[in-house]
């Protein structure tokens, strides 16, 4: 590959996005080139259905998600991300959601891949996102009593964690400095 | 009065049992509570988060070099692995182009680096089995000589910090090519010790063979990877199926299972080693001399704004780093796809059924790193 190669802007030519399409046919769905794999962008309210769309897709099977995880871009809303492979077809594709920071509520991918459960459950707590119906929306990562609070939200203060964890330890401000 | 007949079943009341999150069969700071109905475990629940320290966070408020640091303490085990993937992911993310040396040095590191996980793996695994001892210290013995070789390259023993975007942080030492044949002569009898020592052992089997088993579709369901998965019999592993570095250049198997279960992970494990062995070969027999780091890098690395889902294939598996870049020296977001994670979620599935007993050993076989589960 030349260095010309490489810095040159991708392009969806010649990629998955043609099958994607297809697929995707009745969802209102939009791809996005990237220096890695295809992205496509998805609503939040046809997400679930895209998503079946894609794994149950003989020319896709979209069957293994490698990951799940949010994106927080602060007043432009959240942005829920799925990482797909193929274990037939060894292709991969990215799916993006976008959620408005007002509204925090999508459908749980856990219909469609049993290992989005744990992913799914980290977001939630992690990020404050709602995934409706999930089998076990219970914390993961943070302590049971801690659900008000989202650790890895861009406004989550990182040195003042003491006043985050409870009555009775924080320092009141201004002292213990 | 009732009378009861010989040989009726009772029903037994469920037991709820808790084990750790400090126990040493947990590996680490994990806790399970067990539903046990006399031996056999009916439910399983795992707790996990005691180590969470919001590494991700941390490394979005550093610049792409000091985030490396944090990628060692996230998996302890095979830190270059883990290092590989983030710079990796910084380098598609500025189009970095490294070196053909850095590239070699890499994939034996990241290859050593396998090697010594695994030696940790059988060594405690062992120790799961009931093998008190003897695995244990042999296995240590093998994972020393590799970690003095690591300690000598980069000064660290565990927190390497060695790899960086573009290239490594400097030259490897003089007597690199030699110390390697050292540790591969080492490495090559250690392995031979414990295949003599467990494989064929008749306790090792009775208790490992057809415990803990999960098929292929539900292992792909569950997002397992590494060595999990291709027990199951999936030959999925990232240097094959989408070569990085210069791993299309060299020769090597994909070791799979036929059944599944605990035994089969084990054996998955050992050829793995066999086979890490073959690749260092291979690549120490086309290291030449040459730059390590490309010719112009400047200071302060920027990247354009884009995003980047780099995987890589660690010992335990698909370890994954998202990383989002809005410009700028530091990204926007930092995701680790633990392959742990994703594998300890099958637990559950593969444990119910099982005695107590057994769930420990297939626990023991997803080999987990805690650290990388919680991040």
């Amino acid at each position: 590959m030349t260095t010309e190669d490489a810095t040159a802007a991708p392009s969806l030519d010649g990629t998955i996005w043609a099958e994607v399409d297809r697929a995707l046919s009745g969802i209102t769905a939009s791809g996005e080139p990237s220096v890695q794999d295809v992205i496509v962008h998805i609503p939040r309210d046809e997400i679930v259905r895209g998503l079946r769309a894609l794994k149950t897709d003989a020319a896709l099977t979209f069957d293994y998600l490698r990951c799940l995880t949010c994106v927080d871009n602060e007043d432009e809303g959240m942005d829920v991300v799925y990482m797909l492979y193929s274990t037939e077809h060894r292709h991969n594709l990215t799916v993006k959601t976008h959620l408005d920071a007002t509204d925090l509520h999508l459908d749980t991918a856990t219909t469609v891949w049993r290992a989005a459960n744990w992913y799914e459950r980290e977001v939630m707590e992690m990020f404050g996102v709602r995934f409706r119906n999930h089998p076990d929306p219970r914390t993961l990562l943070m302590p049971e009593d801690i659900t008000d609070t989202f650790p890895l939200r861009k406004d989550h203060p990182l040195a003042e964690i003491e006043v985050m964890q409870g009555e009775g330890m924080a320092f009141p401000s201004g002292e213990g400095e | 009065m009732t009378t009861t007949t010989p040989g009726q079943e009772f029903e037994t009341q469920d037991l709820m049992i808790n084990m750790g999150p400090q126990h040493p069969a947990t590996h680490g700071v994990f806790r399970m509570v067990l539903q046990v109905d006399g031996e056999i475990v009916r439910d399983l629940i795992p707790h996990i988060g005691y180590m969470h320290r919001g590494a991700e966070k941390l490394a979005e408020t550093m610049d792409f070099r000091q985030g490396i640091g944090y990628m060692d303490r996230t998996e302890y085990l095979a830190q270059f692995n883990a290092e590989l993937s983030y710079v990796m992911a910084v380098e598609k993310l500025a189009g970095l182009e490294v070196p053909e040396r850095a590239q070699w040095i890499r994939m034996i590191l990241c290859e050593l680096n396998r090697l010594s996980s695994h030696f940790m793996f059988t060594g405690a695994f062992g120790t799961d089995i009931g093998v008190f001892g003897t695995a244990f210290v042999y296995s240590f013995r093998e994972r020393e000589t590799i970690l003095d070789l690591f300690e000598e390259i980069t000064g660290d023993r565990l927190m390497y910090a060695y790899f960086r975007p573009g290239g490594l942080a400097w030259e490897v030492t003089d007597n690199f090519e030699r110390r390697v044949g050292e540790v591969l002569k080492s490495a090559r009898q250690g392995i031979k010790d414990m295949d003599g020592l467990l494989t064929e052992n008749e306790i090792f089997r009775a208790r490992t063979q057809n415990i803990g088993i999960i098929s292929a579709a539900d292992a792909i369901d569950w997002g397992c990877t590494g060595p999990v998965l291709r027990a199951s019999g999936v030959p999925l592993d990232l240097r094959k199926t989408e070569p990085y570095l210069r791993y299309a250049e060299v020769d090597f198997d994909v070791p799979v299972g036929q059944v599944g279960d605990t035994y089969d992970r084990w054996l998955v494990r050992i050829e793995e080693m066999r086979q890490s062995v073959r690749i260092i070969e291979q690549c120490m027999a086309k290291l030449q001399p040459g730059p390590i780091m490309p010719e112009r890098m400047p200071r302060m690395l920027r990247t354009p704004p884009g995003e980047v889902y780099l995987r890589t294939e660690a010992p335990r598996g698909e370890f994954g780093v998202y990383m989002v870049s809005k410009g700028g020296n530091r990204p926007h977001r930092l995701k680790v796809r633990s392959s742990c994670f994703a594998n300890l979620q099958a637990l559950k599935d593969m444990a119910i059924g099982s005695y107590v007993a057994d769930a420990v050993a297939i626990l023991g076989s997803l080999d987990i790193v805690l650290c990388e589960v919680d991040r």
